[in-house]
This record gives structure tokens, sequence and C-alpha cells, in this order.
């Protein structure tokens, strides 16, 4: 039986020197866990998917979710001492367990990554400017000149105004937008095939954000490069990804595309987060609902489903508190680990905000 | 106007389209003002240079010193070695600037020969100690684990051992020469930069650029290169200046003690210590001698300063 959490799209077969067109990257029930002196931390528990050539995949979850852990071991990047099994694949290569200098080859030049504090992810003591020839100069042996020419290019690219001024600027200098902007010009560098934005707006006011996601979106035309949108906020992935994976302690509560998971989530644990967005349209003094309780201990998970102490539609004693859901299809690539995906109410927006209304005055 | 992408593959950028959001005046974080010249790495570091004064003055003393001294053959007052028995120690006069020896000899002269010897020992085994204590410590700070513990307790072993004995068998084992000198304090001293430099690449290996720059790709030595040790430069540099000054006392001390540099090679160490006798009359040959290595390190600790600023990018003194 196929596995139904990926998608089924073969490589061109007998064509293995044309164009991939399987999925660019294959994660297949990727674990990560690390010892710590309380007992292992299961931070990603299993978690299996696609990215298909030029999409954005948006990963969403709390912190602790796996989102950020899971972009990390798909680079090699955890410390040592993390213990990893599963498949990573990139165009059919496997990743896990290539060597450090196996990896580097491929590290910004295949899969680049956009670090969520551009600040910090910069060098305080270079230029950006020379930080993005750096970038280039990892793999590819360029002259200054060309550097220069190429690296304000990418700076104009990303929409930093004076491009040619501001090549030699200290980080210090831009300011967060231009930052973040900039580092964005640094991961895109060397046209990587898959872009990894680990919570890349996240430092950043509305306004910024919203540049910075144009930015990405516009590179992704030019490049056709799939993106892995890692975030917390499901704004961002509204207008930003095609397909949306939710995340909760470390595996998959939802997959599917964004119109799927906004208009007709398949798992409460997503009807929670949808309804906990503030809304334009909400009343003057509504409290914002919230799902209640403490995202749970990554040593310690619940037993059968992971988010069924906080989940209003769980069903105690049954299956949700000794079965673990396995993600099931519910309908057309849209799929759910959800025991009960199938009987949940269909509902409109206004009925989610019923419904956080009706939860607000359960408290 | 840029007409063709030769350097990428990326579509050129139509024009128009990089000033996001449309319709913003260019530059806004300029807020309208005139846009000021772009000044290159180079030029900043120089201003951030000579806002310092100290450093400046420092700086201009030591090139001072080494041009007089190094150039001491076109500008001593006298020959090297130039006996003038019937004089006999004489205090500073018009003739003699420094005053004479109990061999007539002239001061100024025999003390910029003498610099020669005390400054290139005092460059020569800053930089090698450096370079060695900057290398051990980075790869101990970067790689850590059993790495770490070997360079460390190496650097323990050099630290406790106590240096002067070891300096003193050393040169008389090998021969009292400026070469085995500059040798043997530069393996004894690299100790205190490794471990500065080590504390420094501990902390700067777990900032995110650092993951950046693997994530980007980057090798092992191209990160401990090209991202770890330029952020140590400040205290690098510090380091650096201060082993200048720690030499040249050092070397005085040996020479003072007798292990030093042998006759007929002078340094302002063994200078000093061939006036030891003279404390109570003809203390000008002590004076002199000990002013100059005082002067000297002094310098280097202002210039050490102020390159430390200047280096910094983000300082705002």
């Amino acid at each position: 039986m196929p596995d139904l959490r990926t998608i089924d799209l073969e490589p061109a077969a007998g064509d293995p020197g044309g164009e991939w067109r399987g999925p660019i990257l294959e994660v297949r029930d990727l674990t990560v866990h690390f010892p710590s002196d309380d007992g292992l931390v299961k931070a990603v528990d299993g978690i299996t998917f696609d990215v298909l050539p030029n999409e954005t995949l948006g990963i969403v979850g709390e912190s602790g979710s796996g989102k950020s852990v899971t972009s990390m071991a798909i680079l090699g990047l955890l410390p040592k001492t993390a213990l990893i099994t599963g498949s990573v694949k990139f165009r059919g290569r496997e990743l896990l367990g290539l060597r450090e200098n196996e990896l580097q080859p491929l590290r910004g030049q295949s899969i680049a990554m956009v670090f969520q504090d551009a600040l910090a992810a910069l060098n305080p003591v270079f230029t950006v400017g020379a930080q993005i020839a750096e970038a280039i100069k990892v793999h590819h042996e360029v002259n200054s000149k060309d550097l220069r020419e190429r690296g304000v290019e990418l700076l104009n690219i990303v929409g930093i105004p004076n491009p040619s001024e501001r090549f030699d600027n200290y980080p210090h200098e831009f300011s967060g937008g231009m930052r973040q902007r900039a580092m964005i010009a640094m991961s895109i560098a060397n046209e990587p095939d898959v872009l990894i934005a680990d919570e890349p707006t996240t430092a950043l006011d509305v306004t910024i954000q919203a540049q910075v996601l144009e930015v990405l979106e516009r590179i992704q035309d030019r490049t056709s490069s799939s993106i892995l949108l890692i975030t917390h906020d499901l704004g961002v992935v509204a207008g930003t990804a095609d397909r949306v994976m939710v995340m909760y302690a470390g595996r998959e509560a939802e997959v599917g595309t964004v119109e799927d998971i906004f208009y007709n989530p398949r798992h409460p644990y997503t009807r929670g987060l949808l309804a906990s967005l503030p809304r334009v349209d909400g009343r003057r003094g509504d409290r914002l609902h919230r799902i209640v309780g403490q995202p749970p201990s990554l040593i310690v998970l619940p037993t059968g489903c992971a988010f069924h102490p906080r989940c209003n539609d769980a069903r105690v004693p049954g299956p949700c508190n000794d079965q673990r859901p396995e993600l099931h299809l519910v309908e057309d690539a849209h799929s759910s680990a959800c025991h009960y995906a199938e009987d949940l109410p269909a509902l409109s927006t206004t009925d989610l905000a019923a419904d956080a209304e009706e939860t607000a005055s359960d408290d | 106007m840029r007409t063709e992408d030769e350097v990428s593959g990326l579509p050129a950028a139509p024009l128009g389209v990089p000033s996001i959001p449309d319709g913003l005046p260019p530059a806004p974080e300029l807020g309208g003002a005139p846009e000021p010249e772009p000044r290159s790495q180079w030029q900043l570091f120089r201003r951030r240079f000579f806002r310092h004064r100290a450093a400046v003055i420092g700086g201009g003393v030591l090139l001072f010193l080494y041009l007089v001294c190094f150039g001491a053959k076109f500008i001593a007052p006298y020959d090297k070695n130039h006996l003038n028995l019937l004089l006999g120690p004489t205090s500073p006069s018009k003739e003699h600037w420094m005053g004479t020896d109990e061999l007539g000899r002239d001061q100024l002269t025999e003390i910029l020969y003498a610099g020669q010897i005390s400054l290139k020992i005092g460059m020569a085994v800053a930089l090698m100690s450096t370079a060695i204590g900057a290398t051990l410590g980075a790869v101990a700070g970067y790689f850590g684990r059993w790495v770490d513990q070997v360079l460390m307790r190496m650097t323990d072993l050099f630290l406790v051992v106590p240096g002067i004995a070891i300096l003193a068998i050393a040169l008389k084992r090998f021969g009292q020469t400026d070469t085995i000198i500059i040798l043997v304090l530069a393996a004894l001293g690299w100790t205190y930069v490794a471990r500065v430099v080590r504390g420094q690449v501990l902390s700067i290996k777990e900032k995110e650029f650092v993951e950046a720059a693997r994530a980007a790709g980057a090798s092992s030595t191209r990160i401990i290169t090209r991202h770890i040790l330029p952020n140590c430069i400040g205290p690098i540099v510090v380091n650096t200046t201060l082993g200048i000054a720690a030499a040249i006392v050092t070397e005085s001390t040996l020479s003072f003690l007798g292990f030093g540099l042998q006759k007929p090679a002078t340094s302002w160490g063994n200078m000093l210590a061939d006036s030891e006798g003279y404390y109570s009359h003809n203390t000008h040959l002590l004076y002199f001698p000990g002013l100059m290595i005082l002067i000297t390190v002094l310098c280097v600790n202002f210039l050490g300063d102020g390159l430390r600023d200047a280096f910094d990018p983000q300082s705002h003194h």
C-alpha cells in the first residue's frame, strides 16, 4: 500500500540524465531525539513529507513542535549528540549519514537557509557585500570584480535601495528588514533548489514582513526553487504557501493545501490555531480564543494522540488516549492525524468564531 | 544601467522592481538626508584609529624608535663600540647626550644599536607566539572535545613550568644568540594567547552567523579563518602588543641574570645588567636603557588599545 502521506510522483523512469521530476526533497519517518538528563527528548517523532519542485511548503506549529529541528536535520546541522533516524532524500540522494565534507557542497548551493534573526546570522565584522561574496566564494571560483557585480545585483533583486553603496555597509548599519533581505540575498546567491526559510519574518514588524515575503515570492518566480517556509504565523502561511503542514509535538497533525487547511481544517489543533487568529470583523471586547493547556513535554508524550489533553473533541477514554492516530487521507491531497477527522463538523469561519466564543465563555 | 547579466543565471531585475514597496522613497532609512559618501573599510579603520589620541602618539613614538634604532648606522653620533678609555664614564653632555660608560662609549649610540636587538626580539616573539597561540586556541575552541582537552592540558603544562628556568637552561644548552632567544620565548609565550583566543572562540562559535556559514556550506577551516578569527582580532591584537612588551621585558630579565645575549651583541636588557653597579653614581647608565624599555612598553600598549578599537566596526568612541 502506498504511503498516503507522500505525493505519488515518480521520477522520470529510464531517464536518469533528464530533469528530476520527483519531489525535490523527500523526508521519510524522520525522528530526531536528543538525550538529556531527564530522558530522551523526542523533538521530531517520525514525520514524512515531500517538497515538490517550485512549491512553497509551509510548516506551522508552536514553539517546540519540531519545525526548526526538522530543517536543521535536513541540512545535517544538528549537534553530534542528536539521534537521527529515517530518511531525507534530496533529488533522490540520501542525505542522512553523509559525511561533513559530502554535505558541504550541498549546503548553500543546493539547499540554502534563511535564518530568523538576521542580525545574529550576519557576521558583525564584515560588510554585507563581503558576506554575500563569501557565500558565492564557498562554492565557486569567481574574481573579485564579478563577485561585486553579482553581489550588487543580488542586493538589487531583494530590493535594497542603492545596492552598490549598501554593498559596503556593515550589518549594523542596515535596518532590520534590510538585514533580512540581505540574508535572503546571501542564501539565493548560488541559486539553491530548496530554500529553507526558518521564521524569516518573525523578528520583523508587519509592514517589513510583507516586503520580505514578497521578495521570497518573487525569487521563487524567477528561480523556480522550492521554499520550505517554517513559521508559527498562520497569516504568513496563508499568503505565501501552496501547501501547509501543521506540526504538533514533533509529528504532523494535518497536511493539505492552503485552502484545505484554512477552509476545511480536519484536525482539532488546526481549528484551535485558526480560531485563535484575531479577526477584523470581531466585536470589540471579544476575547481571543486560546487552546487550553500547555504544549506537551517532549520527554513524556501523552498516550494516544499527543493533542488529546488539550482537545475539545477528544473522546476520553477511547481511542484518543490509547491509540496513536496515524496520518490518513481525508480527501484528495489532504490528510489529518485525528481519529475523528471525518466526523468533525464542517465549519465555516463564522462557526469557528462562534466556537471560539463558546470556548472563551467555558474558561 | 545594467543590460547584460553574465555572472548569474538569475534573470536580471526589471527596472523599477528593486525598490519595494513601489511608491516609497528609495531609501527611507536615511530620512531624506543627502547620501553620505560611502567609506571604504580602510578609511573607516583609519578614522577610528586616529580618533584614539594615545594610540596615535604611541604608534608614532614606536615607529620613531624603530626608525632611529634600525637606522643607527646613519644617525648614530659615534661608531658602535667606539672606545674612549681616557674619557671614562661621564654624565650626559653636549657631546654625549646620554653620557658615556666606563670605557668611554657613547651611550646614545649603544642604545640605538641595542634597540635593534630588543625591538627585533619583541616584534618577532610577539608575532610568532601570537601565530602559534591563535592557531592552537582556535582549533581547541572550535573542535572542542578531546582536541580541546589535549591542547589545553598542554597549555596548562607550559603555564606551570617556571619559564625563566626553562629559558635559562635552553639558552645555555642551545647558545645565547638572539635567534635562540626568539625561538625559546615564542615557544613558551603562546600559552596566554591560546587561552584568550580559545575563550573567544568558544563564545563566537555559538553565534548564529557561524551556523549560517555552516548552512552555506563553508568548511571548518573556512569558518575558523573567515568567520571566527576575524571576530577575535581585537583580543589577538591586544595580546600581540602585550607580547611585544613582555618579550622585551623577559629578554631584559634574562640578560640581567646573565642568561641573555652574549657580548658583543647588546640589548637594552644587558646594558642594564652591565650597569648594575651604578646605582649611586653614574646612574644615567641605568636610567637610559630602563627608560627605553619603559617607553617602548608603554607605547606598544597604547597602540594595542587603539588598534583594538579601530578593528571593531561597531565601536563608537
